[in-house]
């Protein structure tokens, strides 16, 4: 009786639970991690890693989207078919035929899948009729495995990459556990070579155990405390709070969003690399970008290389006749498509639309600004980085509040309380009251705004550490972090009455 | 080997005095050639030869040397 009711509790804490999905900083997931290392540390130099690689993968799959699992297989023995043909068709004709039957294949998949709802919605809105959402499940990270099939396909086409002749290559580079749910967006030719060839060297598990830390204060100390004690509060009901707050909730949820999204993926580079696979880099110092295009070199990296490769360099190519604006309507593509792309939303379309915007004024404004940095002496100074940094992040900032406010009238609160009840005297009293949240933002653009000499220098300390002071910093990380997760919610506070 | 013509095209359009470039050079290494201007880079060079490029053609390419095979089996036919 006792063990079969124990039984029953590990099962189904291995389970599809779509309220309780699998997140590299919970515990199960750093317990399976254990074993799966291990496994693969024994069969390190035999097929049997791909396998047992996969067999993970589809787990982590099936406990976040339940038997949705189908549709990654399927895509991907569409793929790896389409890829096969294309590979070798002689005609020219007929690759650009099976480029074209795997781009349309890939994005019907998505679209049904992610954008159905969305888009019957918004036919909805303009017949003025009720709407009721279908009831579609999303793949985990059907927007990544797509991309990443779609860069398979590319490449062949584009004949800088031989398709691989192995399934469960394929399937792996496709299902792999590790980039599926967060990116980063990795390609077929690097990623394949290293499930073919095992290499983790003790600088791997050095680079590993730090990026493992170092995503896990990012996420879970930083991202996750602000969101709940602070921003969330502001992005929900912006009216109650002055012009002053508002603002230092859009820097919080700046902060938020890069410590989230770039901590997840130091954890997916840093498991990743104790398994044997470099991914590729995703984030450099986003926010010290001295221009919109340049943040979009450091943010995002896979993503925005991708969409940079395969569709606004083909877009540009396609209208270059029409000069500027050929170059203006191929950044505007690209970046509302990236901004759909984030989500089935009209916020994410804007959101996207505003960065497009941002660059198009920086190609149209490029001379004129040139020739009068010239005239002012200014080109290369220190003033004119510090200033470009600062106007380059607000102009960031601004624009995150198109994507985590999903209704227009929080924006227009947002922009008004600022505007009008900016009330900057509440600051000293914002200080003592938000003790927590003030430190941690303080800490958070510390750590990305300090020399990158210095954080080199934190990792070389960390990273010359004997093995198991690296093994009991992890464990110190890890209940430091969950310190936090435990932590009560920091109780409202008002200023304003 | 990267012709002077070609070497010429491009640093007149990046406003370059002199910058070193090899067959296995990449675009982006050279000061100004990025994303944003890659365009203009590429139809100097169009005008400069009166030639016409492919899309895809320029797409496949991988670094500066790549360039001119296309521009050289351009010239030949």
């Amino acid at each position: 009786m006792f063990h079969y009711i124990e039984l029953t509790k590990v099962w189904s804490l291995l389970e599809y639970d779509k309220f309780n999905p699998l997140y590299f900083s919970s515990s199960l997931f750093l317990f399976l991690f254990l074993g799966l290392l291990f496994a693969i540390t024994v069969f390190s130099n035999s097929r049997a890693r791909v396998y047992i690689l996969l067999l993970f993968s589809a787990f982590f799959f099936y406990k976040n989207s339940g038997t949705a699992l189908y549709v990654l297989v399927l895509s991907s023995l569409l793929n790896f078919g389409v890829g096969y043909v294309l590979h070798n068709a002689k005609a020219e004709g007929m690759r650009k035929l099976y480029l074209w039957i795997g781009i349309i294949l890939n994005l019907a998949a998505l679209g049904y899948y992610k954008y159905t709802n969305f888009f019957l919605r918004t036919v909805a809105d303009f017949q003025g009729k009720e709407f009721e959402a279908l009831d579609i499940l999303v793949p985990l990270g059907i927007s990544f495995f797509t991309f990443k099939a779609l860069s398979y396909l590319f490449d062949i086409y584009y004949e800088t990459y031989t398709p691989t002749r192995n399934f469960a290559d394929f399937l792996l580079y496709m299902a792999y556990f590790g980039n599926i749910s967060a990116g980063p967006i990795d390609r077929a030719p690097a990623f394949i070579e290293q499930a073919r060839n095992y290499s983790v060297t003790r600088e791997d598990i050095s680079r590993g155990v730090f990026l493992i830390i170092l995503g896990l204060i990012k996420k879970n100390v930083i991202a996750d405390y602000i969101g709940l004690n602070y921003v969330d509060r502001i992005f929900d009901d912006p009216l109650r709070y002055t012009g002053v707050e508002n603002l230092i909730g859009i820097y919080g949820y700046a902060l938020q969003i890069y410590c989230d999204f770039s901590g997840y993926t130091d954890m997916a580079l840093g498991v990743s690399l104790l398994l044997g696979f470099k991914l590729m880099e995703n984030f450099n110092y986003p926010y010290k970008a001295k221009s919109v295009a340049e943040f979009w070199r450091r943010w995002h990296m896979s993503l925005s290389a991708w969409l940079l490769e395969y569709l606004f360099t083909p877009l540009q190519m396609g209208m270059r006749n029409m000069r500027m604006l050929g170059n203006a309507l191929a950044l505007l593509i690209t970046f509302i498509l990236c901004g759909l792309w984030h989500g089935p939303s009209w916020n994410f379309v804007i959101w996207g639309g505003l960065h497009g915007l941002f660059m198009v004024v920086g190609i149209v404004t490029n001379k004129p600004r040139t020739a009068i940095i010239k005239k002012l002496n200014l080109t290369n100074s220190k003033f004119l980085g510090f200033f470009r940094i600062l106007f380059t992040f607000h102009l960031v900032a601004f624009a995150w509040v198109f994507f985590r406010a999903h209704d227009l009238k929080i924006i227009a609160d947002m922009y008004s309380q600022m505007v009008n009840f900016f009330k900057p005297g509440v600051f000293p009293q914002f200080l003592q009251s938000y003790q927590m949240i003030s430190v941690l933002i303080g800490i958070g653009y510390l750590l990305h705004f300090m020399p990158e000499k210095l954080s080199a220098a934190a990792y070389k300390v960390v990273g010359k550490a004997p093995l198991i002071v690296q093994a009991f910093l992890l464990a110190f990380a890890i209940w430091f972090s969950w310190q936090f997760m435990a932590a009560d919610i920091q109780p409202f506070i008002y200023f304003q009455f | 080997m990267i012709s002077d013509k070609l070497k010429k095209a491009i640093l007149t359009e990046l406003k370059l005095d002199d910058f070193t470039i090899e067959d296995a050079t990449m675009a982006n290494q050279i000061p100004g050639w990025d994303s944003l201007n890659h365009i203009n880079v590429i139809t100097a060079i169009e005008k400069d030869y009166g030639l016409r490029f492919k899309a895809i053609e320029v797409l496949k390419c991988k670094n500066i040397g790549d360039l001119q095979k296309l521009i050289d089996s351009k010239q030949n036919k």
